[in-house]
């Protein structure tokens, strides 16, 4: 059917109007209403994923000012002794030093806390994956009764009645009256911001593979390299911890790296009631992994040092669901049956470990204490 | 003068805006959008995760752990021959991702197509030549399906456990590479056997895909498990497996219009 004249005109007029003011970008370009929060702007490093923001809780500059305030508040515990910060210390690359994290009863967790660099790009959070959203996941360690306890309601009514938080959830979300939702928006959009891109790895990377030295470069070499027996020794590293983010969040995935023989922590497998899943965790990132000690879902290993020996000499082989790379990664066929990284290469990749400590983030004003 | 000059203005403005602005300009063309959709399987039975057992034609079998693999540089062809290549499309297919197993590829002139082939993998001027940080979307090396070392995207990815040998033993297909001798870029060219894609503006036809896994070892180029000791990089053994998978993997199986 052809197109009647006027339609078209005035499809056309509409058209040239839309140009003019949205110029050429494929979303449409209507501007922010004058009044009401202001956009944040993300600062992404060059080779990260394009974040994926939820369409209903965009990042202002309101929001992540609100949002850093309540991850330092303590009146959302039930004692009013501990905030999200006190388990996510920024110095510590918002970790807390210990084998596992201890709530405000001083029960301690199962597992230890995660670093919350770059939780923008997880699409599974926390060990186990049991949320998708950073919405759903940041009510778990409010409410949990070994963490801050406190049911969100009751933290709700507690800010309420302060003088401080209404006006400021007037800023970011344009009501005074405050409630769970808000809350979990504001703190995830504060959480979305603390992007860690700046470590000596970036720089080498940005500067065209130059700065490090002989063992960071001959570590980061191992650590990207899967292993051809005989011919060519690696240390598999990058097939879990994922470049750039150096973590298996973005990609969503869980493996079994041989701590145990038989799972007294399902991990994945509690989430999924899959026994293939059972022993399987995230590969959580090692950016800033020198300041995240200790290491493993529980803890148990202190020092890097350990943590490659782990990986080298002691992964259990027989360790059902055990991650098709370790099984395979053996250096020196036909007698070897680990990985088998001699004390250089050890060495070496752990220098290279070092390089992606991120100084920057971890005294970046913005992400510290306002309170 | 003043008068001169705004009279200018008016009439150099529309060109103004067009000359910046083409893909609108280009977009009052008819075309329609066609949903492709992927269905793993390994033979007859549909792919599940850590459970299904596939059987290769000589009676081997396999379990899947994981199965991802690149669909890329999309045509869409017609019977006079033409085709239309659709720009910039990469799309990872992730059996563990249910979102990943249909994708939507948007400006299709409007016509009748009678065919379709894809890239399984990236091809060689994306993957190669472009700087590894300016890789977006499917391609960004965050997928965990990209070589640091120069080498480009892993194009298809298959690990599992090989159970018919004793004892039962690591599967890992990471299949690579875009240069020669080495060069495992392969295009696959899924027949419609007669039927038609018809194409209309404000349409999205689907074009249902089925990919077999048991292909990746059955084909032109038999890899037999018992002996196969894995892929990892560019080698003889990945362009052997890529061979396979694009001669028999995909297939249409029909082709549905809304």
């Amino acid at each position: 059917m052809p197109l009647p004249l006027t339609r078209f005109l005035t499809g056309l007029t509409l058209l040239l109007g839309a140009l003019s003011l949205g110029s050429c970008r494929d979303s449409g370009g209507i501007d922010p209403e004058p009044t009401g929060p202001t956009p944040y702007t993300l600062k992404v490093p060059a080779g990260f994923p394009t974040p994926v923001i939820p369409a209903d809780n965009p990042l202002t500059n309101e929001g992540v000012a609100l949002g850093r305030m309540l991850f330092y508040e303590k009146q959302l515990s039930s004692t009013g002794t501990m905030s999200c910060g006190s388990c996510h210390q920024q110095d510590k690359a918002f970790t807390d030093g210990l084998a596992k994290a201890v709530g405000v009863d001083g029960v301690a967790n199962p597992r230890g806390t995660m670093s919350l660099a770059n939780v923008l790009w997880s699409n599974t959070l926390t060990w186990d994956g049991a949320f998708s959203t950073l919405e759903s996941q940041a009510l778990k360690p409010l409410e949990n009764p070994i963490e801050l306890h406190q049911p969100l309601t009751v933290s709700v009514s507690k800010l309420q009645n302060t003088t401080t938080y209404p006006p400021l959830f007037l800023a970011a979300f344009g009501t005074r009256t405050i409630t769970n939702d808000l809350v979990l928006k504001a703190l995830t959009q504060f959480e979305r911001t603390m992007i860690s891109g700046n470590s000596r790895f970036d720089k080498y990377l940005a500067n065209g593979r130059q700065g490090f030295t002989a063992d960071e470069r001959a570590g980061l070499v191992l650590y990207t390299t899967h292993i051809s027996p005989g011919s060519v020794r690696g240390a598999e590293c990058f097939h879990c911890h994922t470049q750039p983010l150096m973590s298996s969040n973005y990609e969503g995935k869980f493996f079994n790296n041989g701590l145990d023989l038989t799972f007294s922590d399902p991990g994945r497998g509690s989430i999924t009631k899959l026994a293939v899943d059972n022993g399987k965790f995230i590969a959580p990132t090692l950016r800033n992994i020198t300041l995240t000690a200790p290491y493993m879902h529980d803890g148990r290993f202190k020092t890097l040092e350990e943590v490659l020996d782990h990986y080298s000499d002691h992964v259990q082989m027989a360790s059902p669901g055990l991650d098709n790379m370790l099984l395979t990664g053996i250096n020196s066929l036909p007698f070897g049956t680990h990985m088998d990284l001699t004390a250089t290469e050890k060495r070496q990749v752990i220098a290279f470990l070092k390089t992606l400590t991120d100084s920057t983030f971890v005294t970046d004003r913005r992400f510290s204490n306002p309170l | 003068m003043k008068i001169r000059f705004s009279t200018l203005g008016l009439l150099l403005l529309p060109l103004a805006l067009f000359s910046g602005c083409k893909k609108d300009s280009d977009s009052l063309e008819p075309t329609g959008s066609v949903n492709f959709t992927v269905r793993n399987v390994a033979g007859s039975q549909d792919l599940v995760l850590n459970n299904t057992v596939a059987t290769t034609a000589t009676g081997e079998t396999f379990t899947t752990e994981t199965f991802e693999y690149y669909l890329s540089n999309i045509k869409l062809i017609k019977s006079d021959g033409s085709t239309y290549a659709a720009p910039d499309t990469y799309f990872l297919v992730d059996q563990a991702k249910p979102s990943s197993l249909s994708f939507t590829v948007p400006g299709v002139p409007a016509g009748d197509y009678t065919g379709v082939s894809f890239i399984v993998g990236v091809d060689a001027q994306k993957t190669g030549l472009t700087d590894p940080a300016t890789f977006t979307g499917d391609l960004n090396q965050a997928n965990n399906m990209y070589w640091t070392w120069n080498s480009g995207h892993i194009f298809l990815k298959l690990q599992g456990t090989i159970t018919s040998t004793t004892p039962n033993k690591p599967l890992t297909c990471h299949i690579g590479g875009y240069t020669d001798p080495n060069n495992a870029i392969v295009t696959a060219t899924p027949s419609f056997s007669g039927a038609k894609l018809t194409v209309q503006a404000n349409h999205t036809p689907q074009l249902h895909l089925v990919a077999n896994v048991t292909k990746v070892f059955d084909g032109p180029k038999p890899v037999a498990l018992s002996t196969f000791t894995g892929a990892h990089m560019p080698s003889a053994q990945s362009v052997q497996l890529a061979q396979n998978y694009a001669a028999g993997m995909f297939s249409v199986e029909k082709i549905t219009t809304e």
